[in-house]
């Protein structure tokens, strides 16, 4: 009966030529709602053919104040969703809480070099070279992968994390002379990718007088380079990459190179900084 | 307070709907109000950021936001709470966890629905499925083709929420892999250009779900000075979006840009990162007749908005 009724109905609608998304919307009642929806059909039908089904649609307004709402100290944590973070909050603090070194000033980011930049990409080299036992020209990263600076006073496991969340590998790149070239090229283009092992000079926003090992660079020559396996495959636009001749895995995750760096020094009674040694000079 | 000022259209077409007696709820009611809450690249920030000096720090924290939405939703009738991606990598969490507790959480928060980010890759395809079974809402991608993979026929394009009789569809689009995750994180997967996905999305949630509103879960990111598609590009591009939730720059925006374009407008919005803010959104529902008052008889200027005490 009720869908007998749809059918009149539906029928017509279509006869006066409109689409009414109405009749859908019918059909998608529960059945009290079409029990009811029969009972008043009578009016409905009328009033639907006076009004000649003109299609009615909602229209929505945005309000668009306030549409960042701060998540901060005001807000009191859920209680409930507390608990379940406890468990894990208890075995993370464990492990980052140890502290495993000492910088006397923050290491942070800057365009070029810096001493965050020059920090990761000599360790790079250090870390990588006992394990792939053969000479490592050049080192590698960007801006972008280094994620938080490494700050004054004491370090621990944890602004290792902060530093390098990702679980990305140390890989070693055969590079021919000309995607050095790039390379390099692409350093002074972008500013956020710090080089080990190598001097240049930015002029005319160009890379000159590139030096590597302290040797001038060699455009005839293949170069070996130590980077992330994500900047290897290509990251952060680095294309040239990708041309590599050969891509050798040194079996150390970028992370846990940092981690035995900052160990190793400590051990040694050092302090956690960067060489400060100019490696980049820009002319105005 | 700032708000934007539109036209107000005849109020036949309500007065009208409501002669018919008939009891379901959006149709009875004169205006429905539905709240968006969003977040987008939340990093694995289950606890706030470190109080140590740093932009933002202290704030964000997922038990502060629990009890923010919480409070919203006894306020308010219709929530959609959605993400637009890289809800994983940033804190030891992931790196101990594999983004199981992430997923738990949102759970709890009841979210409806979230898309894919680079970095949600990144313990591979392997690693996505492992926690999948973790989340009870649903991930939204469009443009992925995950054919031959582990992870075939386990993501929907889209999902129709219905709220009060509203319909509203949401759909997902996710950035070019290559490039930005492993090969061998995200295999077989394949990207496919997001311009003619979203207009068929936007067609199909139109013309067959008959969607009273359009969203689209971004993470292409707000802004690129390159040929490179992202959300105001998006915007311009694909007419019938009604909002585009973004993510992957971490752009923070005091308020949603609006976007010009040949079908009326589009909103597109993003919160930073880290759970720093919830995004909120709430639109107002009025009934209108469709012949009276086109999208395109909304409103007044739009990179202007109306300034009001």
């Amino acid at each position: 009966m009720v869908n007998n009724t749809r059918l009149v109905l539906q029928l017509r609608l279509r006869r006066s030529g409109e689409d009414c998304t109405f009749v859908d919307k019918l059909s998608n009642r529960p059945p009290h709602m079409k029990i009811r929806f029969r009972k008043s059909l009578g009016v409905a039908l009328v009033a639907l053919l006076v009004g000649a089904c003109q299609p009615l649609a909602w229209q929505a307004s945005p309000s668009l104040a306030n549409t960042d709402v701060p998540v901060d100290s005001t807000i009191t944590a859920d209680p409930q969703t507390e608990a379940v973070i406890a468990p894990y909050r208890r075995q993370v603090t464990e492990k980052m809480s140890e502290v495993i070194g000492f910088a006397p000033e923050a290491l942070g980011k800057a365009e070029y070099e810096s001493p965050l930049g020059n920090f990761v990409v000599d360790l790079q080299i250090a870390q990588s070279q006992p394990l792939y036992g053969k000479p490592i020209d050049l080192s590698l990263t960007t801006n972008g992968g280094l994620r938080q600076p490494l700050p004054k006073g004491e370090i621990n496991v944890g602004d290792v994390f902060e530093l390098m969340p990702f679980e990305n590998e140390l890989v070693v790149l055969t590079l021919d002379g000309s995607t050095v070239q790039e390379l390099f090229d692409y350093a002074v283009e972008k500013k956020w990718a710090p080089i080990g092992g190598a001097t240049y000079t930015v002029k005319n926003g160009k890379p000159t007088d590139i030096k590597i090992g302290g040797q001038p660079f060699d455009p005839a020559k293949s170069y070996t380079l130590v980077t992330s396996d994500y900047l290897a495959g290509g990251g952060d636009d680095l294309n040239m990459l990708k041309k590599a001749t050969k891509t050798e895995k040194v079996g150390l995750l970028l992370r846990d190179a940092i981690l035995q760096q900052i160990r190793q020094l400590t051990a040694a009674g050092q302090p956690v900084t960067a060489d400060t040694d100019s490696r980049v000079t820009v002319l105005p | 307070m700032k708000r934007r000022d539109f036209l107000k259209a005849s109020a036949v077409g309500a007065a009208g709907i409501s002669l018919l007696g008939f009891p379901l709820p959006a149709e009875a009611a004169q205006s429905v109000t539905l709240t968006i809450l969003h977040t987008n690249d939340q990093h694995s920030r289950i606890d706030p950021m470190p109080n140590d000096g740093r932009k933002y720090g202290g704030m964000g924290g997922m038990a502060r936001r629990a009890t923010l939405i919480e409070k919203i939703r006894k306020e308010q009738p219709n929530v959609l709470l959605l993400d637009a991606g890289d809800i994983w990598q940033g804190t030891p969490y992931f790196n101990f966890f594999n983004g199981e507790l992430e997923y738990k959480l949102m759970s709890r928060m009841q979210y409806d629905a979230a898309t894919l980010g680079n970095h949600d890759f990144d313990n591979g395809l392997q690693g996505l499925q492992n926690q999948l079974p973790k989340a009870t809402f649903p991930f939204l991608i469009a443009n992925y083709n995950f054919g031959g993979t582990i992870l075939e026929n386990r993501f929907q394009p889209y999902k129709v929420f219905e709220k009060q009789g509203l319909r509203i569809g949401v759909f997902g689009l996710g950035i070019e892999l290559a490039g930005l995750v492993s090969k061998e994180n995200y295999g077989e997967t394949q990207y496919i250009d997001p311009v003619p996905v979203a207009q068929e999305m936007v067609q199909e949630l139109r013309q067959n779900q008959k969607c009273d509103l359009v969203i689209c879960l971004s993470h292409l990111g707000y802004s690129y000075k390159t040929d490179k598609i992202d959300d105001l590009k998006l915007a311009k591009q694909v007419p019938g979006i009604d909002l585009i939730i973004g993510g992957h720059t971490h752009t923070f925006l005091d308020e949603p840009t609006v976007v010009q374009n040949a079908g009326g407008e589009t909103l597109v919005n993003q919160v930073g990162w880290s759970g720093i803010f919830l995004g909120r959104i709430d639109f107002t529902f009025n009934k209108k007749n469709r012949q009276k008052t086109g999208v395109s008889a909304l409103v007044l200027p739009v990179d202007n908005p109306v300034l009001t005490s």
